[in-house]
């Protein structure tokens, strides 16, 4: 019981770290990356219900979040190639005008 | 939690402390590998194995090499030294805290509630096998399985149609090549 409690204040508190690195770091790689740390810490927590519950059914969505997280990861990366293509730069205050 | 997935849980912030600090986006991705090997390893203390083992290869495997890739081939040398901002960093930090602060007591109240002997027979049946995973999967699952596929189909002709160089001249040139690249 206090073991799954440990596991999912673990989880808020990476899911916390990551928010603010989305808020406060300019690079966009760096962005996305935290970005990915968000969606391992609610896997985590997922995880730990599902040890819980004592069902797989946590295990089967951290599955399709890690197929999701794969498929954007590659379009975000794409997405990041081109601003850098146009702007000559991957900080996102340099993109922030919505135009080129 | 016994003492190795409590210093495995300390790496993992740790890890997730120096992606959000470091300055240099290199050191952060590399940070950000031994994070997601800690969460492997947390999986694997919670009994998903499988889940452990699709972490490393998805994650610390295909998503960061590619995630290095693109790092190396921008070549950001000339933006790694712009430092964080003291004020910012207070003021997010507070933020954090604050967050966390509120959302853990409904959390610790939510779980106290809980009825005890039903839970510890749960805990106890629940291991995330290959074979189990693999059998939720392809029975309860299988039309979200398959519309998986379909997401990463999309995906992958998304990533080559936004990151390919669009090609400018279709007219035939001088020396009869077609084509060019801006």
């Amino acid at each position: 019981m206090e073991s799954i409690l440990t596991y999912v204040a673990l989880s808020m508190v990476l899911f916390v770290i990551g928010a603010i690195g989305v808020c406060l770091r300019r690079n966009a790689i760096v962005v996305f990356m935290c970005i990915e740390m968000m969606l391992n810490a609610v896997n985590l927590s997922f995880v730990a219900f599902s040890k819980l519950h004592g069902n797989l059914d946590g295990q089967i969505a951290v599955f399709f979040v890690m197929v999701i997280a794969a498929a954007e990861s590659a379009i975000g990366l794409a997405i990041i190639l081109s601003v850098f293509r146009t702007f000559e730069s991957v900080e996102t205050t340099d993109a922030g005008q919505l135009k080129w | 939690m016994n003492v190795i997935s409590f210093l495995i849980g300390v790496c993992a912030v740790v890890s997730a402390i120096c992606v959000v600090g470091l300055r240099n986006p290199l050191y952060s991705a590399f940070a950000l590998v031994i994070n997601l090997l800690a969460m492997a390893g947390l999986y694997a203390a919670l009994d998903a194995h499988f889940l452990a083992v699709s972490q490393v290869v998805v994650y610390a495997g295909a998503i960061m090499v590619l995630v290095l890739f693109v790092l190396m081939l921008l070549n950001l040398k000339s933006e790694s030294g712009r430092r964080l901002g003291f004020v910012r960093s207070a003021v997010a930090l507070v933020i954090g805290c604050v967050v966390v602060m509120s959302a853990l007591p409904p959390v610790v109240s939510h779980f106290s509630t809980m009825p005890q002997s039903t839970l510890s027979d749960n805990m106890r049946n629940s291991v995330g096998t290959v074979k189990a995973v693999g059998q939720e999967l392809y029975t309860n699952y299988v039309a979200q399985f398959e519309l998986a596929s379909l997401v990463l189909l999309i995906g992958i002709v998304g990533a080559v149609m936004l990151a390919k160089r669009k090609s400018v001249t279709l007219a035939p040139r001088a020396g009869g090549l077609i084509g060019g690249s801006k």
